[in-house]
């Protein structure tokens, strides 16, 4: 069996998690264009999530 | 009467295989089959007799029956006698009366069990309908007949009563062999190497295979089984059958290869695993001369399904296929020398290999007499016209059983619409299971308004500035007081340039200076990290360089256990200093560094997970008000004295931190142990773990509210502490620290019954929504174990600095608001059909012993059901070669040698622990949970040799030897793992009887395998036997008849 393929997602709030590819991904989820391994996507996530704060707590503090 | 004509041949292997299974319950008429047959009108009573006469002549089947002569299973054929056909006359009754009283007479014979040691192994009856119409009841024996069987009887009256009416010879055809040929040839055909490959590819097929099937259970399974059984009747959807031929066709497959092949998905969903065995039916005659006997030829088959990597229908149906023709080619290997060659660890608590099974019989349709009976644990017959289910009644209630007809027939429908689904696509629910689950049961919302803790509290010290915040040592603090303290430690902490999203770190052991900087790091926006003072240094140092906060607060004395390179902050021990109007004047946004917000960080708290190294939890203000909003709600003893014992470090203590300083009520902060944390009276509020229930007296013990949390709670301890205190809610909160404290509750009013066993964790709080999902994120039925997934108001940020890691665990939540989160517990649960869920442990921790999933609870719970053990805990271990056992600690008077031995009365033997600890007292972390790493390893584990110590267990033990050609059996050697088998236990069981002299029952020995059980069995049958002997004499008896044996 082939290794389980995941891609990178992220919500308005700018939060990333990741999803099976071939689940379709829940509604407000956009895919942030990585696919790959669990590992590979938790470490692109690693990469790319560099502010954890929501988006919209990172605006309002402006 | 003259002489009987008997002769004896042996046994057909599926004779042997029904015998045995007869000896679970020989009162039981599971193995009855019904057969009847109306006769056409025109015939006398002696016609129809001799047509039946005439049947029975022709097959020796229906003139024998089963003896055991010497520990050998024989079919002892008797020569043709007169038949005698008692006849019910129906014919002055109504019609539908008649109806009614012909069914009643079928189901009275039906439902009674036939003796295999006495011909016939059927019972009939006539029931007159008319002057010359009659109808034949008849019950067979499943030793004599099967479902082709059915068809041969049918043919043959059918024949006879044709020829009767019209005074012709019926033509019938000639019958080459008998019954007793063909199990004589079997015994010839299976005698040599045949066997061995046969039995080598059942090895290779089975190896590993999962040993029961895990399907969710209305009730534990009882130590030993019965055939206690009931079933639902229903009719599948009209043209579902074409549309599975169709799908069959297109496939190379059989309809009833779709058929199983649905079944082995549902059965895989419904336990969790990719690989599920399931029985299936031979007919067994694969000779033309073996079609036209009447007889008992079928043997079943075990049919191992591969749903590894989820499979679509489609490919699950070709390996279904090719699986099943492999299995088909060594289908002639008797069962039961499949099982011993499998399985010969006999559990009496599972039905060895598989538990559930199918059949599809399209024309014939199923025995239509309900029996109260069942040999598996689910068993479909599946037909054109009505279809059933079986099950058994000890382990499902009929509800149940029902929704798994429901599942299936949607399944069904599902994939043959579409095959090319996965089969974890394939739907489990219905919209209306699916509105239940997802929504009816989550909705949870309730209008809260927006705070930070800070504000809440503040508002607070508005409405009751006189009132008591905090007790320790005997000093209080009023609300004033504690915020005016807290304002200038504020503003210095602003003034070091902390604020919102930052960290302040607390190394301040349990004192009034504690809860002040708590309120003091808050009002500054920045959230506070507890360090646990009793740590040691090297954990404290780890985790102040993991979570690297702007500063940290400590006295004198525990600032030197902060690292150098850290910034530290004295505070000062001087509560009592005498307070400004300047440390009055609050802390606002005016001051603080940026504004604060609900979204901003309130604390963080570090876990250690089961795995990997600790981390820190960042939770949000929003996520605390509306927590402490529902705990505020909920626990009205919060607003009187609330005890805080537990460290602040562990999340279960902001209840009692925060809750009170919310909702008017006073701190009291002891240690549990402490005096101070009895002084002043009964706490109106206290949280604790269930380890702590056994320190809770009559002084520390709340008069409203007792929260237990942070551990599974079992309804045994818990009952002596509410009989009590039986004016006080007890409420079993469920919450990981990544959803803020509690987010799953279970409120146990005073006064309200509690079962025993595992305690549900209830409904979802306000705002929070709980999923129970599959591994592909999936809804699970109710009553199905899923991942417990928390969405709503009370899921964290996530994991301090740790992106990988929030990523996943907090995933996208498919349900409610678009663009949401859930947080993955890791924790196993299941929902009860009243929308509470019941908490199974842990995912990542499943206890496998023998390949069975073990319920550490459930045990737990069996060990607290009896009065001599007060505390209990269980344990898994693993032996010198790496193999996992179950050992039981306990606190109470109970010896260990009698808990193993009763506990085995109501577990089934892979939950009874191999080693029993007894131990003073249960060890607890700081937190007040069970400390499972403090528990000692037993001194040994009771595998060693026992020499025999009552002339019964002498007794057993020597014919076990000899029997298995073993030199020494020991008193706790199990008959089967000494390379015991069905045969041999024939043997050796006959071999007792005769040394014994008493009628010792075959499944003695499957339910008691182990020399001393036996033993005990024997000395109870010889008590009960001969209950005017002394014992002295009943010594004598048995010492004499072990003399004999040499």
């Amino acid at each position: 069996m082939a290794e389980d393929r995941f891609v990178v997602v992220r919500n308005d709030e700018e939060q990333y998690s990741i999803w099976a590819a071939d689940r379709e991904i829940p509604a407000g989820w956009q895919d942030a264009g990585f696919t790959g391994s669990k590992a590979d996507c938790l470490a692109h996530v690693d990469e790319v999530w560099t502010d954890m704060r929501p988006r919209s707590l990172r605006e309002s503090a402006r | 009467m003259t002489e009987v004509r008997e002769w004896s041949f042996p046994a057909s292997y599926a004779q042997e295989r029904v015998w045995f299974a007869n000896q679970r319950d020989v009162g039981s008429p599971v193995h009855n089959v019904s057969s009847p047959w109306t006769f056409p009108t025109g015939l006398t009573r002696e016609q129809v007799t001799a047509v039946f006469a005439e049947v029975v002549a022709r097959h020796e089947a229906l003139r024998s029956c089963l003896r055991l002569q010497d520990g050998v299973l024989l079919q002892v054929v008797r020569a043709v006698e007169p038949i005698e056909l008692p006849v019910d006359d129906l014919r002055e009754l109504p019609d539908d009366e008649r109806v009614r009283r012909t069914a009643e007479i079928a189901a009275e014979l039906s439902r009674t069990a036939i003796p295999l040691d006495r011909p016939p192994l059927w019972r009939a009856r006539l029931v007159r309908l008319g002057d010359t119409a009659w109808r034949l009841l008849l019950v067979l024996h499943h030793a004599v007949f099967d479902a082709h069987s059915v068809a041969v009887f049918r043919d043959e009256m059918d024949a006879l009563s044709r020829a009767a009416v019209s005074g012709t010879a019926a033509v019938l055809p000639e019958l080459p062999i008998q019954y007793a040929d063909y199990a004589a040839w079997q015994r010839e055909q299976l005698a040599g190497a045949g066997l061995k490959t046969q039995l080598a590819f059942w090895r290779d097929r089975l190896a590993d295979a999962p040993p029961v099937l895990d399907l969710p259970l209305d009730r534990p399974r009882p130590a030993e089984l019965g055939f206690g059984g009931d079933e639902v009747h229903f009719t599948l959807p009209d043209g579902l059958l074409d549309r599975v031929s169709a799908l069959g066709r297109g496939a190379s497959a059989t309809p009833f290869m779709v058929l199983l092949t649905a079944f082995s998905a549902l059965l895989s969903q419904l336990s969790g695993s990719p690989d599920v065995v399931v029985g299936v039916s031979t007919t067994g005659r694969d000779l033309p001369e073996l079609a036209p006997l009447i007889g008992m030829f079928v043997n079943p088959i075990a049919l191992r399904c591969d749903l590894d990597g989820d499979p679509t229908f489609t490919e699950l149906l070709g390996r279904v296929r090719d699986a099943l023709m492999d299995a088909m080619e060594h289908g002639q290997t008797p069962f039961q020398l499949v099982v011993e060659a499998v399985a010969p660890q006999r559990d009496p608590a599972v039905q060895p290999i598989f538990q559930a099974a199918i059949n599809y019989v399209p024309d014939t349709g199923f025995d239509p007499v309900p029996l109260g009976t069942t040999k598996d644990d689910l068993a479909f017959d599946l037909a054109s016209g009505t279809s059933r289910l079986l099950y058994r009644t000890a382990l499902f209630d009929r509800s149940t059983a029902e929704a798994i007809v429901d599942r299936y027939v949607r399944l069904l429908q599902a994939a043959v619409a579409d095959p090319g689904l996965r089969v974890s696509a394939l739907p489990l629910l219905t919209d209306v299971e699916r509105a239940l689950v997802v929504g009816e049961w989550n909705d949870t919302t309730r209008r809260i308004a927006e705070r930070t803790v800070p504000a809440l509290v503040e508002e607070q010290v508005g409405r009751t500035p006189e009132a008591t915040a905090l007790i320790c040592d005997g000093a209080t603090m009023t609300y004033a007081e504690l915020d005016a303290r807290a304002n200038p430690l504020a503003r210095t902490l602003i003034a070091r340039g902390v604020g919102p999203e930052s960290l302040v770190a607390l190394a301040l052991p349990r004192s009034p200076e504690l809860v002040v900087a708590v309120l003091a790091v808050l009002k500054s926006g920045a959230a506070y990290l507890p360090i646990d003072t009793s740590y040691p240094a090297e954990r404290i140092a780890w985790l102040l360089d993991d979570a690297a906060p702007a500063l940290v607060l400590a006295t004198a004395a525990t600032a030197a256990l902060v690292p150098g390179e850290v910034p530290v902050l004295a505070v000062a021990a001087d509560v009592d200093a005498p307070l400004t109007d300047a440390d009055r004047v609050p802390v606002t946004d005016a001051d603080r560094v940026a504004p604060l917000r609900p979204g901003h960080p309130a604390y963080v708290l570090y876990t250690s997970g089961s795995t990997g190294r600790p981390k820190g939890v960042v939770v949000e203000h929003r996520s605390v008000n509306a927590y402490l909003a529902w705990a505020r709600h909920s626990y009205p003893g919060l607003a009187g004295t609330a005890l805080l014992h537990s460290p602040i470090s562990f999340d279960l203590s902001v209840t009692g931190l925060l809750g009170p300083l919310t909702a008017g009520g006073a701190i009291r902060l002891a240690a549990i142990d402490a005096p101070a944390a009895r002084a002043g009276g009964r706490p109106t509020f206290l949280k604790a773990t269930p380890s702590h229930l056994p320190l809770l007296d009559g002084e520390l013990s709340p008069t409203a509210d007792l929260v237990l949390g942070g551990e599974a709670l079992a309804g045994e301890p818990l009952a002596a502490w509410r009989a009590a205190h039986p004016e006080v809610t007890v409420i079993n909160e469920y919450g990981p620290t990544e959803a803020t404290v509690g987010c799953v509750a279970a409120r146990i009013e005073p006064g309200e019954s509690l079962p025993p066993g595992p305690v549900a964790i209830g409904r979802p709080i306000w705002n929070v929504e709980v999923y129970l999902l599959d591994p592909a994120l999936r809804p699970v039925p109710v009553g199905v174990a899923g991942e417990l997934f928390v969405a709503g108001d009370q899921v964290a940020r996530g994991y301090l600095r740790r992106p990988a890691l929030t990523a996943e665990r907090f995933l996208p939540c498919p349900f409610g608001a678009p663009g949401r989160r859930m947080y993955a517990t890791g924790d196993r649960a299941r929902w009860r059909a009243d929308g509470t869920i019941e908490y199974l442990g842990r995912t990542d921790h499943q206890v496998k012993v023998r390949g069975h999933r073990i319920e550490l609870g459930e045990i737990e719970s069996a060990l607290l059901a009896r009065p001599d053990v007060h505390r209990a805990a269980v344990l898994v271990r693993e032996d010198d070669q790496g193999e996992p056992y179950l050992v039981g600690y306990v606190v109470g008077p109970a010896e260990r040698d009698v808990l193993a031995a009763e506990l085995a009365r109501t577990l089934p033997a892979h939950l009874v622990p191999a080693a029993f600890v007894r131990l003073d007292d249960l060890p607890l972390t700081a937190n007040g949970k069970l400390d499972r790493d403090r528990l000692p390893a037993p001194e040994q584990v009771s595998q060693a040799y026992v020499a025999p110590r009552t002339d019964a267990e002498a007794l057993v033990a020597e014919v076990f030897a000899e029997i298995l050609q073993v030199e020494k059996v020991g008193a706790r050697d199990d008959f089967f793992a000494l390379g015991g088998n069905s045969l041999r236990g024939m043997r050796a069981m006959a071999r007792i009887r005769s040394e014994v002299d008493l009628d010792v029952p075959m499944r003695a020995l499957f339910s008691h395998p182990v020399v001393a059980d036996l033993a005990v069995q024997i000395e109870q049958l010889i008590a009960a036997e001969v209950d005017d002997l002394s014992d002295a004499e009943v010594a004598a008896l048995l010492s004499a008849e072990e003399g004999t044996t040499r």
